[in-house]
């Protein structure tokens, strides 16, 4: 986690928390910390405490460049810098895609070789890391459809399949955590990128916007609609509710 | 800021942050926001169920590994474009200045190849004696002829006797006469090609064998 302190940081909450959880809408059993930070007129919900890292990019453009310009050298340390920086984000981004480690891996280590394939053709229109990420999503979207391919599932529409699940480290609230992946899964595969980018990875939406090669006003509905139906998948069923706030 | 339950989704949506604190006030005093804007916090909560930032300690050494294959494999294919790549970095006035200064020497060793540029010899008396040859050949020719003339002129009593072999001799000088001026039609446009001026001698050859035999005939 050496080279995620140096780039990620705790943002401070600008928004006082709530006080009171209720237990009416989303069945999300488990207390915890909300904050939300407004952020170049973006507002995020931070997520659990320690885990609060949201990326900061506008502070790591003199790092974004200096990676550039070490790979277009052809260089290899820096490709190294930029795993250091990025790798582990890279990786929980394609699994999440992907539901699979070793998938996610593979995504990773693909996404670096067709890094090095097109350095030359980098031209600096957006970020380093936004132009890297662009390209890791087009691989677990090739995956995928390779995955699916293999399995002789061609007729069917493979963006729109949930990625595969396996277990892993349990978290602190592993329910949760399987029902927002089951529920991601039944999204779009656009939604559950622009959610996962946005949410989950800290990205701005003009990041976003830049990777998916949309527009950013595309991207914050892409955002409302995914939310929204992640809300309805994770209401409980009417009358099943049980007390709290109304 | 004013703001009621039908600026919640807006809000939801783009909101500014005056907008976001403007609807968290008021949810306070409303319960159907508050708990919209409660899901909808917790969601993004939940989003931090699925970061896990672990390491994974072999995956730099396989990345790396396969990156200096491919660079490998890259290098000896490196294109002469590739190569060029720098000229990226170069201002536009010392890119203009570097292709002049390549135009100019360009030029230069054109116009010292071109000045010293083997000379091949040529043998005169050689090219004197195909043209001398070729006259010779329409010498000769225009000779043949001429005799091939006088002898169709001693068969032509003989030709015109209507005896169906005279009609047969005079149907097949008729057809060599046609083959000859096809040829030496031919040849005319292409006066030194061999092969033509031998197909031409074979033709007056069986003229001539043809008007021998039509004498034969008349004796």
């Amino acid at each position: 986690m050496r080279a995620l302190s140096q780039t990620f940081a705790i943002l401070p909450s600008s928004i006082p928390q709530e006080k009171v959880m209720g237990s009416v809408g989303l069945t999300l059993p488990w207390e915890h910390k909300l904050s939300a930070v407004a952020r170049d007129g973006e507002r995020r919900v931070e997520p659990f405490e320690g885990k609060a890292e949201t990326v900061r990019i506008s502070e790591e453009l003199p790092q974004d460049e200096a990676v550039a310009a070490a790979c277009l050298g052809g260089n290899l340390q820096g490709y190294e810098r930029l795993y250091q920086w990025q790798g582990t984000r890279m990786k929980n981004l394609a699994r999440n895609l992907l539901g699979s480690q070793a998938d996610a891996e593979d995504a990773v280590q693909e996404t670096f070789l067709k890094i090095q394939r097109s350095i030359s053709g980098f031209r600096g229109q957006s970020s380093f890391v936004t132009w890297t990420f662009r390209i890791l999503v087009n691989t677990c979207h090739d995956l995928r459809r390779s995955r699916v391919r293999r399995k002789d599932q061609v007729n069917e529409d493979v963006d729109a399949l949930p990625p595969r699940r396996e277990l892993r480290a349990p978290g602190a609230h592993p329910s949760l955590r399987m029902a927002l992946e089951s529920a991601l899964g039944r999204l779009t595969a656009h939604q559950r990128d622009v959610f996962l980018l946005y949410e989950v990875e800290g990205f701005r939406h003009a990041e976003i916007a830049g990777m998916l090669e949309i527009s950013e006003t595309a991207s914050k509905n892409t955002l409302f609609q995914a939310k929204k139906n992640l809300r309805t998948m994770l209401e409980p069923p009417r009358g099943s509710a049980t007390g709290g706030a109304q | 800021m004013n703001i009621n339950c039908d600026d919640r989704e807006r809000i939801l949506l783009d909101g500014s942050p005056e907008e976001w604190a403007a609807l968290e006030q008021h949810a306070n005093t409303c319960a159907v926001c508050a708990e919209e804007l409660r899901a909808w916090k917790q969601l993004s909560a939940a989003a931090g169920e699925l970061r896990d930032y672990q390491e994974s300690p072999a995956l730099w050494a396989r990345i790396e590994s396969s990156l200096r294959q491919q660079q490998a494999a890259a290098a000896p294919r490196k294109s002469f474009w590739s190569s060029l790549d720098f000229l990226r970095h170069v201002s536009p006035a010392w890119q203009s200045a570097l292709v002049g200064a390549m135009v100019v020497a360009l030029a230069i060793s054109s116009g010292y190849l071109y000045t010293h540029r083997p000379v091949s010899p040529v043998d005169p008396g050689n090219k004197l004696l195909k043209t001398g040859a070729l006259a010779e050949v329409e010498r000769t020719e225009r000779d043949y002829m001429s005799a091939i003339d006088k002898l169709a002129a001693d068969a032509g009593p003989q030709m015109g006797a209507d005896t169906p072999l005279m009609a047969s001799y005079r149907e097949k000088l008729l057809v060599l006469d046609s083959a000859i001026a096809d040829l030496r039609a031919q040849a005319g446009g292409n006066p030194a090609n061999a092969h033509l001026r031998y197909q031409l001698l074979a033709m007056y050859q069986e003229k001539q064998q043809t008007l021998q035999d039509v004498l034969e005939t008349k004796r």
